[in-house]
């Protein structure tokens, strides 16, 4: 080596167009993008799960002897999809010609519109899961009589006095009323906090974009 | 970022960026890339700039951060995909600097380990021992030794290169 790599570094650099810094252009193109395939990927996956879930089930009730869990579990869930997979058509029209900004933006006005229609669905969700899983017990075929008449046939030999409404104790149509209630009520809360387990870093990610590019713009 | 901030605190120490991005990327686009996020994160991070060190140490650390993470990013990006992943020190650079021996240097530097690129870019640089121990977060007693090993070992790279 003629020279020393401190005279080397010190005379390639005397030159300035060895320095000329690139702009700052496309870094927020890339991240928009990303972030947005991401959130689609996971949102994909979801949806597959949901219905590989619901393929299971189903056939899974009849083996159990619950098919009245399975088959209405069936259909809400592919409701459910059929919903989402709407919604997901509604983003791919989005124009990838406009500023990522705006298309940000877009995404999250999307989004807002996603968490509201499922959160008005995750209210009847909920309790229609409950009902589902109730019905799918009661019908259980036990020695050739259903589980829920043996459980009620069994209380009332317990209680004779016990209130009945169409054969069922009035305490259990309250208890099962007032869960349904609960899960109506929470329903919404319980999908947002399931929403933000699963999708909450993607989801602050880009809102942490959006600020950014806001102070970029004012 | 506003352009104000970029011209006035960024641009004027836009060379130590490149300088250490260049190090650390074997593409353009990489280059490209690699400055961005720098620029992004020093914009991000100016309110956690706290005045104990000299702006321009605090953008060489910053910058070596960014860099370092970034690289782990991609490693870990194709490790699934080893046929794919191309290490920096690996990859024939595509960019060339109008002076032949800075270009040779620089492949040179570009096949030392990730920490060893960002001691001797310092080094290159004129920071004092304690001033690259503060940056890089080691000991300043291991740095003159440090720099003499990766000195011997450019040297080596350095001639296999020429001859």
């Amino acid at each position: 080596m003629e020279k020393s790599i401190e005279i080397i570094w010190k005379e390639g650099f005397l030159n300035k167009d060895a320095l000329v810094a690139p702009k700052l252009n496309d870094l927020y193109n890339q991240k928009s993008k990303h972030i947005i395939d991401k959130y689609m990927r996971m949102f994909k996956i979801n949806l597959v799960a949901i219905v590989v879930g619901s393929l299971i089930l189903l056939p899974g009730s009849f083996l159990i002897g619950m098919p009245y869990m399975g088959v209405p579990m069936f259909f809400i869930l592919n409701a459910m999809v059929i919903v989402d997979k709407r919604l997901l058509g509604e983003l791919k029209e989005i124009d990838n010609n406009i500023t990522s900004y705006e298309y940000l933006k877009t995404f999250d006005k999307w989004i807002k519109r996603k968490i509201i229609v499922n959160t008005r669905m995750a209210r009847i969700l909920y309790p229609y899961t409950f009902i589902a899983i109730l019905m799918g017990f009661w019908f259980i075929n036990e020695d050739g009589n259903r589980l829920g008449e043996t459980i009620v046939t069994k209380l009332i030999e317990n209680y004779p006095d016990i209130y009945l409404i169409f054969g069922i104790p009035l305490t259990g149509i309250i208890g099962a009323l007032m869960i349904i209630g609960i899960l109506t009520f929470f329903g919404g809360r319980i999908y947002r906090w399931d929403m933000n387990l699963v999708y909450g870093r993607v989801l602050r990610k880009l809102e942490e974009i959006i600020s950014d590019m806001e102070e970029l713009r004012s | 970022m506003s352009s104000d901030f970029y011209k006035t605190s960024i641009l004027p120490f836009a060379a130590i960026i490149i300088k250490i991005c260049r190090a650390y990327t074997n593409t353009q686009e990489d280059f490209e890339d690699y400055y961005q996020e720098v620029c992004l994160q020093i914009w991000r991070s100016k309110d956690n700039f706290r005045e104990q060190s000299e702006w321009s140490t605090w953008i060489y650390r910053l910058s070596l951060n960014v860099c370092l993470t970034l690289l782990k990013k991609k490693k870990n990006k194709y490790q699934h995909f080893a046929s794919d992943y191309i290490p920096v020190e690996l990859a024939e650079d595509n960019r060339a600097f109008a002076d032949e021996p800075l270009n040779q240097l620089y492949d040179a530097i570009r096949q030392l380990s990730e920490v060893d690129r960002g001691v001797i870019l310092l080094y290159l640089e004129e920071k004092s021992y304690q001033e690259i121990a503060d940056i890089i977060g080691t000991n300043p007693n291991n740095i003159g030794v440090r720099i003499k090993r990766i000195k011997e070992r450019l040297k080596r790279l350095f001639d296999g290169k020429i001859n």
